[in-house]
């Protein structure tokens, strides 16, 4: 198995709209190691689905090099395409037809033995209702089977485009457990969340992307590391924000708070204190992906417009 | 590739609006066979009694005048009733070549259009549900999962047209038997092979319905082509300055009657009965062979086909 489970260099597309050209994905860089789960985030519009679903085949790009599994795709993608299950977007299927017609034709298209599909329909939680016409599914169950059939392959790697989109509470927790679960052994997991949180809990990397441009990529941990914010309670805080700013920290008043963004605080109580104002709270601000997240997208938002 | 038809003719033979056009395949024909039946079945004795006593007026009528009814006053007591009869009965008798040219196209017909419209339902559902970029995340190669549906497409409408085609004629030919009525030599193989053309033209039209809609990606942009293109013919057909050669229903003659006859516009030099005879020019009945007609259709469905590969192998799908 390659050191990287999906690799982009340059990746670029563009659609011809009526008004000229969009560009869904600008020269992305990416790179997701093999094993773990690695959290793909974006805003809405950011170029997440078009990426995978470049890198399955089912868009071409303008420009750039891509590779699955050490594969150059799409030239070699029939060759890999057996160890890779997709979910993208919302699950599509014959609406006619039942659950288990959809897996079977699927299974049969790649000569998978029909048991697999018993298996596959046993592991999602769909028994029972595997003989029910897709049109009658709840989004949930759909989702299942989305699922479900990307397990007929037994893949080294999973790209899941919001896989839980739809399900229950009870049904979220065991799609993560799963997920985690075939990060656990060695399956490669892509997945595409707009869930920040989820992305945390389950991801031990991530990448994350806005306008179709990388704007961060590493563990969670790295990434979040980047991020250090203190809460500051003083009794003048427009004295103690103009001080902060004027000293070039970044600081924001919230809550009866301020709030800096430093890497170093005892630079700021001593800023502080030689301007006579005291401290009466200095609190870490627990760092999560969200702000960091936010943070990024925001200030891309700005940089594109 | 072996594989991928099977799994093919399996979505087919599991979607219902598909079986349920393969089944109006069956059930049409049967209704075209059982009306041509039932309007050239023999007059009984008990029918002709009931006409008779329902038009004793008439047959009255023409015993009294005779010579009206075309009839000679000697004979006019025996063949009055018959011909008051035989008014009222006017069926022609069953035969093979009165019927290659009337139900049998009927029936050539009413199979083109079925297998054509359950093609485009087929390929038209994986586009509308969006389970074509399911199937081609399991299977990426394009060319193949295009070819593989149109092996599959064109193997059950050419299947189906020609075993209803053939039972269709072959129980025409029974009934005839049975009914004591001749059958001329060859009648039976010419309305075979009638039958057999018609159902390569319903298979190819099927291919090209399917490439149609793998090009479009949608049953109902299909449809409005095809119906676009059938108005053309049938109404805008003899306004347009079109040789007969190019003609779409004359090709559709010259494959369903293995070759068929065209009028031209002559100069109208033509008409001076000095310079006329013996120019070729002036010949204004061509002949349009077979060949001709299968190359016009097999042609448009090659260049239908082409696109429609071209297309799926290099567009985005949804």
């Amino acid at each position: 198995m390659p050191d990287l489970a999906i690799q982009t260099q340059g990746l670029r597309k563009e659609f011809r709209t009526r008004r000229g050209t969009r560009v869904a994905v600008s020269d992305l860089d990416l790179a997701v190691p093999a094993g773990g789960v690695h959290g793909f985030l974006g805003p809405n519009g950011s170029g997440k689905t078009t990426t995978i679903r470049m890198l399955l085949g089912l868009a071409r790009p303008t420009r750039g090099t891509m590779r699955l599994l050490g594969e150059p795709v799409p030239d070699r993608l029939p060759a890999v395409i057996d160890r890779v299950g997709a979910v993208v977007e919302s699950p599509k299927f014959s609406p006619n037809l039942t659950g288990r017609q959809n897996l079977l034709l699927l299974s049969r298209s790649i000569g998978v033995p029909d048991a697999r599909v018993d298996a596959a329909v046993e592991t999602v939680g769909l028994s029972g209702r595997d003989r029910d016409r897709y049109k009658a599914y709840s989004l949930g169950m759909k989702q299942r089977l989305a699922i479900a059939a990307t397990l007929l392959k037994e893949p080294d790697l999973l790209i899941l485009d919001e896989p839980t989109n739809g399900l229950d509470p009870a049904g979220i927790r065991e799609i993560r457990e799963t997920i985690r679960g075939l990060g656990a052994a060695g399956v490669t997991v892509l997945l595409s969340s707009h869930i920040l949180a989820e992305v945390q809990q389950v991801c031990t990397s991530a990448t994350i992307v806005g306008h179709g441009r990388l704007l961060a990529t590493g563990t969670v941990e790295d990434l979040l590391g980047g991020s250090t914010a203190y809460r500051l309670v003083v009794p003048d805080l427009p004295a103690a924000s103009a001080a902060l700013s004027a000293a070039g920290v970044p600081v924001t008043e919230q809550d009866g708070a301020l709030r800096v963004e430093t890497g170093d605080p005892a630079a700021v109580t001593r800023l502080l204190a030689a301007r006579d104002l005291w401290l009466t709270e200095l609190t870490p601000v627990r760092a999560d992906l969200e702000s960091f997240f936010l943070q990024l997208t925001e200030a891309d938002g700005e940089d594109a417009a | 590739m072996r594989g991928l038809v099977r799994v093919e003719l399996t979505r087919l033979r599991w979607r219902r609006a598909v079986l349920l056009l393969l089944l109006a395949c069956l059930v049409v024909p049967a209704l075209i066979a059982a009306a041509t039946l039932w309007d050239t079945r023999p007059v009984s004795e008990a029918e002709k009694a009931e006409i008779r006593a329902a038009s004793t007026q008439e047959i009255a009528r023409c015993e009294r005048k005779p010579r009206q009814y075309g009839v000679r006053p000697a004979r006019a007591e025996a063949r009055c009733p018959e011909l008051v009869v035989e008014w009222q009965t006017a069926r022609q008798p069953l035969s093979l070549a009165r019927e290659r040219g009337g139900s049998g196209i009927g029936v050539a017909g009413a199979l083109t259009v079925l297998l054509m419209l359950a093609a485009t339902t087929f390929a038209g559902h994986d586009w509308n549900s969006g389970s074509m970029s399911n199937q081609l995340l399991f299977r990426p190669r394009r060319g193949r999962v295009w070819a593989a549906k149109a092996v599959a497409v064109t193997g059950v409408a050419l299947l189906t047209a020609v075993l209803v085609s053939t039972a269709y004629w072959l129980t025409m030919w029974a009934a005839m038997r049975a009914r004591d009525l001749p059958v001329a030599d060859g009648g039976l193989s010419a309305s075979l092979g009638l039958g057999l053309r018609g159902a390569g033209l319903a298979a190819a039209a099927a291919l090209g319905c399917y490439a149609l809609t793998m090009l479009l990606r949608s049953t109902v942009a299909t449809l409005g082509v095809v119906l676009a293109f059938g108005f053309a013919t049938l109404v805008l057909g003899d306004s347009l300055p079109m040789s007969g050669q190019w003609e779409p229903l004359d090709n559709i003659a010259a494959v369903l009657a293995n070759g068929t006859e065209y009028y031209v516009h002559v100069p109208p030099s033509c008409y001076d009965g000095r310079y006329a005879q013996g120019r070729a020019e002036c010949d204004d009945i061509r002949e349009l062979p077979l060949w001709r007609g299968a190359t016009y259709y097999g042609g448009a469905v090659v260049l239908v086909g082409a696109a429609s590969v071209l297309s799926f192998r290099r567009r985005d799908v949804p």
